[in-house]
């Protein structure tokens, strides 16, 4: 949707910020997702080493 | 009413100054919407709560009716900014928390459904030390998808200024007092070194921005260019990231390591300080401005006694090395500002009235001009006159200290030219300033050869 205001905020610009915002969007989510998977991973190896302490 | 020459280009309102000299802001039909927004939406709490934006009060009754316009919703009376300033007398770090306040403010600004709908680095001045953003009516309602109208603004008046100040000269800043509407992002690009070019951040926002609004300069229709919310965050927070690892270009100027290379002994130092502290308790000023006050160390004389003091110089590392200083040290009385005395900014953009001239807006109970006017009179062959009638339009106090040609500061300015200065002595500078103002007070510093002058201004 377009809404413009009282300043000119150049075609150009806009599209930019379209273009660069999937891209920064994408890393963003990109880190939450490889960060989420860390901290999964992390847990596990966590539970599984709690485990052998209590066996052993 | 005088309406004031920088707010016209906005329909939602205007500010103007009454006879007793208070600001208002006058929201009109046009801007109604988004300022009932701004204040129901939470966001006007939250962002004068953070000292982020100026408070105001609602004017209503005889005042508000002598005051408004045919056209008004509301009239408002902003918090006072005891000191306006312009964004090319900000040293790097006052720039960088200029910009860094008004991401942070759009970031805010949409989790409360509104977004910035300007980024001029003209809506921000500096109050108690810190930045602070003065325009309440910037913020229109924000609807999903709609990209940020201001981010081609935030990047030529805030990062293209900023970039140039890290990567080529700090001195670009002064670009813009030629660009009011910031730094053209094509002319940043072209200025930039290469290695500039390595940082994502300057490489999208400057140069790959100039590239698009290049290739799309010829395109004249509304675009239906969409942007997600969670997208445009992360535009902002990469914004902010790129501004907060730019750092000032170290350079060696003249004046940088000023107070290291003077030929005062440190106990010539401390009686100049003493003596400027006896005349401060006969003035008792409540403001003041010092001009070449390099990196404010006897401004602080003044701010350390809670007196709020702007203390100007040409030099952008002392100021940086003064702003730095006093925020470290918590001193919300400075005001460090770059400004070149014998080409001062102001009197610019529309009419030359859009930015008023330094000493329009530096008015103060005194003006100090410690070891300036030997660069003034001989460096820039300003006769006493000329230099007594400029200061008389700052203040009605002057303290002034007088280099005689014997010292040795003087010696070095008059080694590689000629002499055509036979008025330079105490006599000529004592009749030259009568004009202007009256003698109070005369005492030599001592351990130099030096003179401390403290002038009253005459009536009119």
């Amino acid at each position: 949707m377009m809404i413009f205001g009282y300043i000119d905020p150049g075609t150009g610009s806009l599209f930019l910020q379209a273009i660069i915002g999937v891209l920064l969007g994408g890393i963003v989510v990109f880190r939450n997702i490889i960060g989420r998977a860390i901290y999964k991973l992390r847990t596990v190896f966590r539970q599984n080493t709690d485990d052998n302490e209590e066996e052993s | 009413m005088d309406l004031q020459h920088t707010s016209f280009r906005d329909p939602a309102g205007q500010v103007f100054r009454d006879q007793k000299g208070r600001v208002f802001r006058q929201i009109n039909q046009a801007g109604a919407e988004d300022f009932d927004l701004l204040l129901s939406s939470g966001l006007y709490d939250v962002l004068t709560q953070r000292h982020f934006m100026v408070s105001h009060k609602l004017v209503r009754g005889e005042t508000r009716d002598k005051l408004v316009g045919p056209d008004a919703y509301q009239l408002i009376q902003p918090q006072k900014i005891p000191f306006v300033s312009y964004p090319f007398e900000w040293s790097f770090s006052q720039l960088r928390d200029a910009a860094l306040l008004t991401l942070r403010i759009q970031l805010a600004a949409l989790e409360h459904g509104m977004t910035l709908k300007d980024a001029s680095a003209y809506n921000v001045q500096f109050l108690d030390g810190k930045p602070i953003f003065i325009d309440t009516l910037s913020f229109e309602a924000y609807h999903d998808g709609t990209p940020w109208q201001a981010y081609r603004q935030f990047c030529q008046h805030f990062l293209a200024p900023l970039s140039l100040m890290a990567y080529t000269d700090q001195n670009l800043s002064q670009l813009l007092r030629v660009h009011l509407d910031g730094i053209p992002l094509d002319l940043a690009a072209r200025l930039l070194p290469a290695r500039a070019r390595l940082r994502m951040g300057v490489l999208m926002h400057i140069v790959w921005h100039a590239r698009s609004q290049r290739a799309k300069a010829s395109e004249h229709k509304a675009s239906t260019v969409s942007v997600r919310q969670r997208n445009l965050k992360a535009i902002l927070l990469d914004l902010e990231h790129t501004i907060t690892k730019l750092k000032p270009r170290v350079q060696q100027t003249e004046w940088a390591d000023y107070y290291h290379n003077t030929n005062y002994s440190s106990a010539a130092t401390d009686a100049k300080a003493k003596l400027i502290k006896t005349m401060l308790k006969t003035i008792k000023p409540k403001t003041a401005v010092d001009l070449g006050g390099n990196n404010g160390h006897y401004s602080r004389l003044l701010s350390r006694q809670k007196i709020p003091v702007v203390c100007t110089d040409i030099d952008p590392n002392a100021v940086e090395a003064n702003y730095r200083g006093s925020k470290k040290a918590k001193d919300t009385n400075m005001l460090p500002l770059v400004v070149d005395l014998t080409n001062p900014g102001g009197a610019l953009g529309w009419q030359n009235t859009e930015r008023e001239a330094v000493h329009e807006r530096l008015q103060t109970d005194l003006v100090m001009a410690l070891a300036l006017v030997h660069h003034l009179a001989i460096s820039n062959n300003l006769p006493f006159g000329m230099i007594a009638r400029y200061f008389s339009q700052f203040a009605p106090y002057l303290i002034i200290e007088f280099v005689p040609k014997d010292d040795s500061q003087v010696q070095k300015l008059l080694a590689t030219r000629k002499d055509i200065f036979p008025d330079y002595h105490e006599d000529g500078l004592e009749v030259a300033f009568d004009e202007y103002y009256r003698l109070v007070e005369k005492s030599k510093i001592r351990g130099t050869k030096r003179t401390l002058y403290l002038f009253k201004r005459k009536a009119v």
